[in-house]
């Protein structure tokens, strides 16, 4: 008995190491999959994305836990790692089969790195202006800069500090020390309405005369949200006030804490890039004689280390820098005839593996294929695991 | 300056218009969609040129032939109109639109429409503008009623009445291109006066609107006077004068944006093709412009009349003065449609469908009979039918100029021929029928299933900004919908297997052949499937920013690898035995349906074409009988002891 069978002993390693449980997994994979395909209907891709494929556990009726993709993804990796080193049959004739098992090994890594780092925002841009801001679909931030008198020569960049609002709770404490003060979260809604008036609140201090937020169900495309909060600053010297705001306000709340004026904001967060970015020009060709678009285009101009060049930017053709990658997202055209590109921002690292792993397990199946294919005619196949 | 011209004499007619339009309101109201022709044409015999005709429709010049087949099926559903081929029938349609009033053109499938137009139930279906014109105003109510809803809310009554609508609007704008040319009630002069001051020829009382547009600087010279003259003074002649160009004004009105490319413009960077009556309002005055509707006016005439040499003497003239503007992306295009005139009269699936039903029921024919000849005929009918297939295939590559998977109908088709090279793959390995059944059976099921989607009309569309691109459509859409054939001649082999066991549960040889293609080939659905989805990934990261987005046809197509996976997973696991995976390949053959077109139901994600809603019944019956056909014959061969 070698190494590997007296590890497979164990109950627990034999049952990690089971072609059953491969089985098994993959059959919940197929259910989820359907599942999260079917569900997209009425909860939208976004939700039933959470849901079905971005969670651990779901609840089915309310009250059934069932396995969530997640969990079933971390299955299958575990049992794959499980099955290569301890039950995979390491010989030339079944070279494919294990090129194909890294490949999907790679497959899962680059997933879930994917899913761990990746970062989605866009940057809408005019016609010639530049940018080195993108914004997030859905994230939203907290932002919070000083009031500075007009100087000459006029600056044009501020200092802006700026608090990630995803992971708000009600009592949430936010140390503000370089600005002097602490943000007390008092109540946090992540989709809601607002109104103006109610008198028991009116010491709340808010742009727009907002005193009161309504919570509203969650939408099924998540940049429908619109949250807004309610939150205590407390300053060293022991200063209180209470702050309202608002993801649809368009002015920005001032307070005066310790005589220096602070604009707060709740905007959707913004990413800076390590370059700017100029739409130098928008083009769109329609097919003739109708409203279908052939295709889409945006010259733009990139610059870093003072330096600029021009890259055009279409369907299938983005622009990559670095971690970076900006594609062609969509157009609008305003009243004045002034055309605005959209451009998909996203920041991966991970961005090339699944490249890798669609080659190499791509390359396994065609070789698996092949000495199938050569070995179809005798009466005994190979053995691709060893059994117990 | 001509246009300065133009512009300055349809002022002159707007105020007249204003001024004398109480005087005369019949003329106006009474021609809204039925200028009356009070006799038959003579017609013509042979279309030959007329179908060579380009035209710039749904984003592509294509020949007339194509076009008119399309607009055809698009009204009633059917490619000819009783004894009359689409052509014929366009072609009257076209020059004499009151003879088509009382044809039964249009399709209505549902009975409440009929219902609410107040319109008596016919057996066909089918009914004409005649019958329809009394509601015409309520059909126009209900379908702006039915646009207003949001696609995938409405019902399938509010789509009907919506292509209903759409249908006979764009018959109606379409009845006016070339009214034009003919003599009309609205340009009949009683005054010999006139009719010398305009120098219309003097035998003549009627006249058409390119008579008297023709003509537009005499008839601006002799009403110049009027703009001064008291109304209360004016003389008959002048009223009649007043008339003509009311009626002028109101044709340019009326049947402008008319959507017939037939003339394209002469601005390089306009690609836009034009209606003659849109030609005449932008620029009659331009040479090159005015003989070509005059060439089309020819060409009416002697419809009419009934002069074959005329009618293709004026067409050619017409074809030859547009192709000599035409830019080198425009000509290229031109340049085509011989190609696709042949393909259109070749009719290749129709040979190809035969000969596979041929092969088809010889084999049902070897069930009774062992002759080798059977076997040979058969092999020979399914290559036969391979070939036109294959032809077929590469005429719509060259005409389109991309590979031929960019909607439902052209994936059918080309699942179709891989299928059928499985098949004499397998024929070719084997020589026991196997690959023939395959061959057969699948080339003649996706090839009718692929008509039923040629109905929505033309096969040849234009691809959005997206999909527009040959190297990601020869890649990840040929190895996806490859990876769809092998997984369906899997499933195919896994109905024959359970036949196979049915019929001779002992032959256990017979049933390893069957088993161990079946394997082979799901293998390499897999491999294909696999290659498709990952080359779509990649695809989506480039166009999208996105590997993996969970989008339905994505998950579709992740299904069909998964489930055979787990095919593979649970045989290596000793789960399934042999039975049980053919069991499954049929299964697969449903996760193919889904993830093909299935998911396109559903009305969400990135992926949505050709989306009709009968091939959601389709879905579910197949998924029906399958489930049968397993259930039932799984309870048999479990009495007969067979291991799943």
């Amino acid at each position: 008995m070698n190494c590997r069978e007296h590890l497979r002993q164990y109950r627990i390693i034999g049952f990690f190491t089971s072609v059953k449980l491969t089985t098994f997994f993959l059959l919940l994979l197929f259910i989820l999959t359907f599942w999260g395909t079917v569900a997209q209907v009425h909860n939208g891709l976004y939700l039933a994305q959470q849901r079905y494929f971005h969670s651990f556990f779901f609840l089915v009726m309310e009250f059934l836990p069932f396995p969530g993709g997640q969990a079933v993804m971390w299955g299958l990796f575990f049992n794959l790692v499980s099955v290569a080193l301890l039950r995979l049959v390491y010989k030339w004739q079944n070279v494919g089969i294990i090129i194909i098992h890294f490949g999907l090994l790679l497959f899962l890594i680059s997933g879930f790195i994917t899913h761990r780092f990746a970062q989605e925002s866009f940057l809408t841009l005019p016609e010639g202006r530049a940018s080195n801001v993108s914004t997030a679909y859905h994230d939203w931030e907290i932002s919070v800069w000083k009031e500075t008198p007009p100087k000459f020569p006029l600056q044009i960049t501020r200092e802006v500090m700026a608090v990630n609002t995803k992971n708000f709770k009600t009592g949430q404490v936010v140390d503000l020390n370089e600005l002097g003060f602490q943000l007390t979260v008092k109540e946090y809604r992540r989709n809601c309405n607002a109104y103006v008036g109610g008198a028991e609140r009116s010491k709340i201090i808010n742009a727009s005369g907002i005193h009161r937020l309504k919570l509203m169900p969650l939408e099924k495309e998540p940049q429908k949200n619109t949250p807004g909060g309610v939150f205590d600053i407390e300053t060293a010297k022991g200063e209180n006030y209470e702050i309202l705001l608002f993801g649809g306000e368009s002015k920005t709340t001032i307070v005066k804490i310790g005589g220096v004026e602070y604009n707060m904001m709740l905007r959707l967060a913004r990413y800076p890039l390590p370059f700017t970015l100029k739409l130098v020009d928008f083009m769109m060709e329609k097919h003739p004689g109708t409203d279908t678009a052939r295709s889409f285009k945006s010259l733009v101009a990139i610059e870093t280390k003072n330096v600029w060049r021009d890259k055009l930017i279409s369907m299938n053709n983005p622009l990559r820098y670095k971690d970076y990658t900006l594609y062609q997202s969509s157009y609008a055209i305003d009243n004045m005839g002034y055309e605005f590109s959209t451009l998909a921002v996203v920041a991966n690292v991970g961005r090339i593996l699944p490249y890798i792993s669609t080659f190499v397990t791509f390359g396994g199946l065609v070789i698996h294929f092949i000495l199938m294919a050569f070995t179809a005619k005798k009466d005994v196949e190979p053995i691709f695991v060893e059994n117990d | 300056m001509i246009k300065t011209v133009y512009l300055s004499f349809f002022r002159l007619t707007l105020i007249t218009i204003v001024v004398v339009g109480l005087l005369l309101p019949s003329v106006s109201s009474a021609q809204l969609f039925c200028p009356l022709d009070t006799f038959k044409p003579q017609k013509i015999k042979s279309l030959e040129v007329f179908k060579r005709i380009p035209v710039l429709n749904e984003g592509r010049i294509k020949p007339l032939d194509t076009y008119v087949q399309n607009f055809l099926l698009l009204l009633s559903g059917k490619r000819r109109y009783g004894h009359e081929s689409a052509l014929e029938w366009f072609a009257r349609f076209l020059f004499s639109p009151r003879t088509t009033f009382t044809d039964k053109i249009f399709l209505i499938n549902h009975p409440e429409i009929l219902e609410a137009l107040k319109v008596e139930p016919e057996k066909g279906r089918r009914y004409s503008f005649r019958d329809l014109e009394p509601e015409y105003v309520k059909l126009q109510q209900l379908a702006m009623a039915s646009r207003e809803i949001e696609d995938k809310n409405r019902s399938a009554v509010e789509r009907e009445i919506l292509r209903v609508y759409n249908n006979v609007y764009l018959y109606l704008r379409l009845s006016g291109a070339m009214m034009y040319a003919s003599p009309h009630p609205d340009f009949t002069i009683n005054s010999p006066s006139i009719i010398s001051q305009l120098q219309l020829s003097s035998g003549e009382t009627s006249f058409s609107f390119y008579d008297m547009i023709e003509r537009a600087d005499l008839l601006r010279q002799a009403t110049e006077r009027l703009e001064t003259k008291r109304e209360r003074d004016w003389t008959q002649d002048d009223k009649i004068l007043v008339g003509l160009m009311n009626a002028l004004f109101f044709w340019t009105q009326y049947y402008a944006d008319c959507p017939f490319g037939l003339i394209p413009t002469k601005e390089e960077e306009d690609e836009h093709w034009l209606s003659p009556m849109d030609i005449i309002l932008i620029s009659f005055g331009d040479p090159v412009y005015h003989g070509e509707i005059k060439n089309l006016r020819d060409m009416t005439l002697a419809y009419w009349n009934g002069v074959q040499l005329e009618f293709d003497l004026a067409a050619r003239a017409f074809m030859d003065s547009v192709s000599k503007r035409l830019s080198i992306k425009e000509k290229q295009s031109v340049d085509k449609i011989s190609l696709e005139l042949l393909y259109n009269r070749l009719n290749l699936f129709i040979w190809t469908k035969l000969f596979y039903a041929v092969g088809f029921g010889l084999f049902l024919f070897s069930l009774m009979s062992d002759k080798t000849w059977l076997y040979r005929a058969a092999k020979i009918a399914v290559l036969a039918g391979f070939v036109p297939h294959f032809i077929a295939l590469l005429f719509r590559i060259a005409i389109m100029s991309r590979p031929p998977v960019s909607n439902l109908y052209e994936t059918f088709i080309f699942v179709g021929l891989i299928t059928v090279t499985l098949g004499l793959l397998l024929e070719l390995v084997n020589k026991n029928w196997l690959g023939i059944v395959v061959s057969s059976t699948c080339g003649l099921i996706f090839l009718l299933i692929a008509g039923k989607f040629s109905n929505d009309g033309d096969t040849m569309q234009m691809l959005v900004a997206v999909l527009n691109s040959n190297f990601w459509l020869s890649t990840h859409v040929l190895a996806i919908t490859t990876g769809y054939a092998g997984c369906s001649v899997a499933g195919i082999l896994g109905h024959i297997y359970i036949l196979q066991a049915l019929a001779k549960p002992n032959d256990k040889k017979w049933l390893e052949v069957t088993y161990k293609n079946m394997l082979g080939i799901l293998g390499f659905g897999l491999t294909m499937t696999f290659l498709g989805t990952t080359l779509g990934g990649i695809w989506a990261d480039q166009s999208w920013g996105r590997f993996w987005g969970w989008d339905p046809k994505e998950n579709g197509a992740l299904l069909i690898i998964l489930w055979s996976a787990i095919i593979f997973h649970a045989r290596l696991a000793e789960i399934i035995n042999p039975l049980g995976v053919a069991m499954g390949c049929v299964w697969g053959m449903i996760v193919v349906m889904w993830a093909w077109f299935g998911v396109n139901l559903l009305s969400v994600g990135l992926h949505s074409y050709g989306f009709t809603s009968g091939i959601a019944y389709a879905l579910v019956a197949y998924v029906v009988v399958e489930f049968i056909f397993l259930t039932s014959s799984g309870l048999i061969l479990g009495k007969k002891n067979m291991k799943f």
